[in-house]
Order: C-alpha cells, then structure tokens, then sequence
C-alpha cells in the first residue's frame, strides 16, 4: 500500500511540475506587445487556459468624424459598431501548443471588421510573428510584434 | 485505508485547482474598469527594436491574392496597313473577349520586409464578323490564334524606418499568338521592371516616386512613376494611383463596399508567329499593343473573403502597331525615336466591361 501511495504521489508531483513548466512557457506570451503598424498596444493575458489580446492603447483614440473615442463601426454584426475599441478583443482563443506557438485562436481587424484564421509564433522573447490567413497559412499575411515594457504595478 | 483516502483525496483536490485553471470566460470587450493611462508611454523591451512604414493605407481597397476573371470588348473596326505584297485592309471585330487570372502571394511578410510572387494569365480572343473575307495576315492569326499573355512578377517592399520605402517590381512576360503546349522561345521574353521611393506620413497617405523600364505603352519605355494612395479622415473619399498604369477616385459606401473612377493602361509586346495558313514571310513581327481604359470600377464583398469587381468602361486605342523585332532583340524607340513601323494599324474604340471574383489579402 505504501509503494501505490508513494507511486501515486511522484507521478502527480512530476505531472504538476511538467505542468507548471508547460504553463510557465506558455505564459511568455502575456504581456503588452505593439503590431507593426503601431497604431495599437494590445495586452495579452490568459483566462483559463487560453490566451487572448486586448486593445489598450491607441494612437488615435478619438474618431475625427465623431470627436468620440474610436468605436468598432466596421464591425459586420451592426450591434457591435457602438463597442469602444479600447478594450476589444481583437486575439481569441489561443492555445499553447509548445515549439514557441500559440495556435487555434483569431485575430480581428477592426479597420475592416474581418476576423482570419491565426497562429502565433514566439520567434524570440521578445518578437511574436502574427499569422493571419484564409483557410490555409499560405494565404495569409505575417505581422511582427514587438514586446513592450510592462507598465508599473499600482500601489 | 486510511492511505487510500489520502490518495484519493490528493487527486480530487488536483483535478477540482485543474479544473479551476481550466475555466474560462470570453466576451468581445473586457469588462473590467482599467486604467489605460498606463500604457501611454510604454519602450520596447527590446532596445534595438525599430518601427517600420506599413504598407497598408487606411480605407483603401483590399489587394488581391488571387483573381479569376472575364473581359469583353464591344463591337469595333480593325484597320490593318499595308504589308509586304497584301494591301491595307479593315475588317469588322464582333468582339474581343478572354478569360483573365492573376495570383499575387506574399512569400515572406515581414515588418521590415515584403516579399510578393504574382501570376498572371491573359487571353484575348477575337471574334471577326465575316472571317472568310480575311485576306489580311494579322487579321488572319488574330482569328486563328487570338493572343495570350503570362507575365511572372516579383514585388518587394523595403521600409527602412518608420516612414519611408522603397519599393521594386521584376516582371518576366510571354506574350503572342503561341497556343499552350507550343510557347515560343525564352528569347522573345519581355522583362519590366519598377523602382520607388515613398514616404508614409500617416496612415491615410502614401506617396512614392520612381522610374520604370516598361512595355505599358505595348513597345519598350523608360517611363516615371507616381504613386499616390490617399484616403479622407472620415475614410469616405480615396485616392488610389500608380501612374501610368492605373489611377482611381474611390469613394467607400463602407469598408466592404467601394466604387472607383479612373483609368487603367493595358499593354506589352505580343510576338506573332509563323503558324497561320498564308505561311508569308514574316517572322519576328510584334504587335505594340497598348490601350487605354476610362472606366468606372465596383468592388465589393461577396462573402467572408470573396470580393466580386466590376467594370464597365471605354477602351480607346493607343497602339496597334507592329515592328519587326529582329531574332527576338528589341530596340527602344521612346517617344521620340524615329524607327518606322512595318505597320501602322488603327481601331475604333468600343465600350467594355470586366468581371472578376477575388480572394482578398488580411
């Protein structure tokens, strides 16, 4: 009995630890990180056990049209048009599936309301190659990410 | 027991923390209240980090990663000169029509680098209103044969800091009256090339300037090129210009959906062959084939990423003329050269329209 209890327990300790490994490099992806176009900032955080981006920061934040602060308006679902863009979630439902990339999830444009198929790629600790595409990666379009520094904890 | 309790119990509590690590929530917006301001003045990590111009401008038309497509022209009058021993002769074209496909994929996608291969595929059929009174040669191997063009093509785009580019086209193109499975001859390539640089500003402006090794005018040129993207702050109005080959006003009903007003100018250098029934002595001719395309555009959103575009326009003849283009050698005779042409042709202008369906780029 000793033995199946010893057992038992070494296995779920190298199971929690392979585990914690496993989500500790998965983490590395949360953070602030800023698209080529660096109109934006988008925060990268995870909620269960997956990984989606937010905006949270915007070169323009106020429509020119509007003098309100920037809303989805492309958005196809006309219910979503009046959502403010600060905030949205334009990553969704990524999953770490080890080799450095986060796969499964979406990205959402919201200069055109279009949401494409994506892959994440961790090509160092610091730079993320975002993969948009059209069924298949070949037709699509890679964006490089830059990491930003966290900003500092509120007291 | 009392041992079996304890290993139970120690997986229960594992699997519920797991279970726990394994929920999840998801709505479009976060609902939590933050301060953004936090993330105003944010560096790079990454010291040596730099920011490049996009190449995209806001509000304008999505590109095309591939295009399948049908052109037709109106009814017109096809005056072919004098040749050799045959007489100058018109003869009346029902139509001239083809189908039309171009690819264009990015090979590699980079901040501070892209990589485009594109394809395209034109053919031109011409549809005589009495071919059995042809007794001219050019109008016999247009009915014959019709024309076809592929034209293989490498763009890059090389921003080098956060507002300026440069910008490159290499096109190889086959062009003629050959049939698939009996091409001409590699020699009779015709090779274009574009170079610019550009400035982005903003996000709704983007200007270069260049020069142009090109056969738009349907015989060699060394042409400068403009281009010019623009679009409005409420993104209603754009600007969408590579001159000579194209220029447009847009006006975006909405992201999805656009019309445009401008011109396109078609042409290259197609060769003809010996394979037409009068067998007469013409080797290495070329047609100089050049037209301008006044036309409005629609373009919109089909489904997901699907876009349909429509044309509808007048083409006006700019060049029909032929040269003899000795074992394949071309020559430059720019605008001011003073080569003869073997022939000096002249068309009438019809309406036409142009249909496609496209797979449009994230």
């Amino acid at each position: 009995m000793k033995k199946i209890f010893l057992t038992s327990l070494l296995s779920i300790l190298f199971i929690s630890i392979s585990y914690a490994q496993d989500a500790a490099e998965a983490d590395r992806l949360v953070g602030v990180w800023e698209p080529s176009h660096g109109k934006a900032k988008v925060k990268i955080d995870k909620i269960g056990e997956k990984y989606y981006g937010k905006i949270v920061w915007l070169k323009i934040p106020v429509d020119p049209e509007t003098g309100e602060a920037k809303v989805d308006k492309n958005n196809p679902d006309e219910k979503l048009r009046s959502t403010p863009l600060r905030g949205y979630r334009i990553l969704k439902d990524f999953v770490y599936t080890g080799k450095n990339e986060w796969t499964e999830g979406t990205i959402y444009d919201p200069e055109n309301g279009n949401t494409y198929s994506c892959t994440i790629k961790m090509t160092d600790e610091n730079t993320l190659d975002i993969r948009g595409y059209i069924g298949v990666s070949a037709l699509g379009r890679t964006d490089v990410w830059k990491r930003l520094k966290m900003p500092p904890k509120k007291k | 027991m009392n041992n079996s309790k304890s290993i139970l119990l120690l997986i229960v509590s594992f699997l519920l923390s797991s279970a726990a690590l394994f929920a999840q929530t998801d709505t479009t917006q976060t609902q939590e209240e933050e301060d953004y301001s936090i993330y105003d003045d944010l560096e790079f990590v990454d010291e040596s980090a730099k920011r490049f111009a996009s190449v995209k401008v806001s509000g304008k038309s999505p590109d095309k990663l591939i295009s399948v497509g049908y052109d037709f022209q109106g009814s017109y009058d096809m005056d072919a000169d004098a040749f050799g021993a045959f007489e100058e002769s018109t003869q009346k074209i029902n139509s001239t029509h083809g189908f039309r496909f171009g690819a264009n994929i990015p090979v590699i996608s980079k901040n501070n680098i892209i990589i485009q291969a594109g394809l395209i595929y034109w053919n031109y059929q011409y549809e005589f209103d009495q071919p059995n009174t042809i007794s001219h040669p050019l109008h016999q191997t247009l009915n014959d044969n019709g024309l076809n063009t592929i034209d293989a093509a490498v763009t890059i785009y090389k921003p080098y800091n956060e507002t300026s580019f440069f910008l490159a086209r290499i096109a190889a193109g086959t062009s003629g009256d050959y049939a698939f499975g009996d091409f001409q001859p590699m020699k009779y390539n015709r090779y274009s090339v574009a170079l610019l640089w550009g400035k982005k500003p903003n996000d709704y402006t983007q200007w270069a300037v260049g020069i142009s090794r090109t056969y738009r005018a349907g015989e060699l040129n060394y042409l400068p090129v403009i281009m010019y993207n623009w679009t409005s702050t409420n993104r209603k109005w754009g600007v969408e210009t590579l001159f000579p080959a194209r220029g447009d006003v847009r006006y975006n009903f909405s992201p999805r959906s656009m019309l445009f007003a401008g011109f396109d100018l078609e042409g290259t250098s197609f060769r003809i062959g010996n394979d037409n029934e009068l067998e007469q002595p013409y080797n290495d001719l070329e047609i100089r084939r050049s037209e301008l395309r006044f036309r409005l555009k629609y373009e919109r959103q089909l489904i997901g990423f699907i876009w349909i575009s429509a044309k509808v326009g007048y083409r006006y003849d700019y060049s029909f003329n032929v040269d003899r283009v000795k074992n394949g050698e071309d020559f430059f005779r720019g605008f001011f050269g003073d080569q003869e042409y073997v022939m000096e042709n002249s068309l009438t202008n019809p309406l036409f329209f142009n249909f496609s369906i496209n797979l449009v780029s994230p």
